[in-house]
């Protein structure tokens, strides 16, 4: 039973802080998954997953510089809170995913079963991310951006992103590995297209 | 089909905490199954990492753990047949449609908690992000489940026939199971396997009871 009853159309500060560190810490165990299987996904994460296998970096220091630059769009397409909100949302990721490794590792895990899973908890962290007001920052900015700026539409700027990042993954992964992160985006996307509506979870 | 929150607020003179959408949209047969295959898998795993790290939690399912702890027999079919019971009384008080979604889940859930370890074992497993993780994912299972109508049956519809028939609120039998279930595993299991426990029900716990909202998310 509630007993305080926060209004039903608006998070609380304290309800976006658990939203968030809900949502960053699901990404960041999928993290974990798809780095032991040397899977990569779409967009920034991608990016940074593909910059990381090629140059031995660390994911969590690469992703939070990769989404550096997207701030600033950030800040003109959506204002600040969104910018602030997405900021702590990366910063997190960051931290968790260098983190979670040392509490947390693989004796097992099928690479079908691991991406679909990885598939399931990224899109969940993902949508409880978005119906706080967060985002994990990114192509997904700079779409938006792009979007106003020249009317070519946002979602295809993110799909071409993300051809340009498999088409990089296949020449240095090995096959299996190339379908079996299709296969966990392809989840994470679904995922999300059917359950992200704004008409059924309403809060803000 | 009732819903906890609609039956609670159906059956007692207690008005319902927030005012519940009258016209909900209805998820189709195919978002429901995504929707339980997504919460059921996620839930499995949550209990693959207790069962792994030894710990336990409330309700049914930790019932269940403590029984296959005792007696070495799998945790899925103690669960299983534990459920069993459960259903005479579902079927009678909340219904044919209710009891059938309960029995289902419970047998998906079973057969997930069987077949999830050989897909997946952990090498390192901090206990302490072990109950964490646990709390978590298996709140957002039970999240989902909700969302979608399902129930993994067993406590909590005796708790509503409590309520309903003697008059005392669902949510302090569920509590007062709990603390039995948790006060006997003090005197089973080592101190530290229980405190490790309590972390991750409340969790689970807290999870639930700052995002179920049928006011937030209205379909049914």
């Amino acid at each position: 039973m509630q007993t305080a009853d926060p209004k039903a159309d608006t998070h609380s500060l304290l309800e976006d802080a658990q939203g968030f560190i809900f949502g960053t810490a699901m990404c960041a165990f999928a993290l974990v998954m798809l780095r032991d299987l040397g899977l990569v996904t779409g967009q920034t994460a991608g990016l940074a997953l593909l910059i990381s296998y090629m140059f031995k970096l660390p994911f969590g220091w690469v992703f939070f510089a990769v989404n550096l630059p997207f701030y600033w769009f950030g800040y003109k397409r959506m204002g600040l809170k969104f910018v602030l909100k997405t900021f702590a949302c990366v910063a997190l990721i960051s931290v968790f995913s260098e983190v979670f490794p040392h509490f947390v590792s693989f004796e097992t895990l099928n690479p079908v079963f691991g991406a679909i899973m990885l598939g399931f908890m990224t899109g969940a962290g993902l949508m409880a991310i978005f119906r706080h007001g967060g985002s994990l920052g990114g192509i997904g900015i700079l779409a938006l951006y792009l979007q106003d700026a020249t009317k070519f539409k946002a979602g295809y700027v993110q799909l071409a992103f993300d051809a340009c990042l498999f088409a990089v993954a296949a020449f240095i992964l090995p096959l299996p590995q190339v379908l079996y992160s299709l296969l966990g985006a392809v989840v994470v996307n679904l995922v999300i297209a059917i359950n992200h509506r704004r008409d059924r979870y309403i809060a803000m | 089909m009732l819903d906890r929150s609609a039956f609670l607020s159906y059956m007692s003179p207690m008005p319902a905490p927030f005012p519940i959408p009258q016209n909900p949209a209805k998820h189709t047969l195919f978002e429901d199954l995504q929707g339980f295959s997504i919460a059921l898998i996620t839930t499995a795993i949550g209990l693959t990492i207790i069962a792994q790290l030894g710990f336990i939690t409330g309700q049914t399912a930790g019932l269940a753990l403590v029984i296959s702890y005792l007696t070495g027999y799998s945790f899925s079919w103690v669960f299983w047949l534990i459920n069993i019971p459960f259903y005479a009384l579902a079927w009678f008080r909340m219904g044919k449609e209710f009891t059938i979604k309960s029995a289902l889940c419970v047998t998906a859930l079973s057969i997930l908690v069987a077949v999830i370890p050989k897909w997946m074992s952990f090498d390192t497993l901090n206990p302490v992000f072990g109950t964490v993780a646990f709390g978590i994912l298996t709140g957002y299972g039970l999240l989902g489940t909700f969302r979608h109508k399902g129930s993994l049956g067993g406590l909590g519809v005796v708790a509503l026939y409590a309520q309903d028939k003697y008059g005392i609120r669902a949510g302090i039998v569920q509590l007062c199971f709990d603390a039995v279930l948790f006060t006997v595993a003090f005197f089973l299991f080592e101190p530290s396997r229980v405190l490790y426990s309590l972390l991750g029900a409340v969790i689970l716990n807290g999870v639930i009871a700052f995002n179920h909202r049928r006011d937030r998310y209205i379909a049914s």
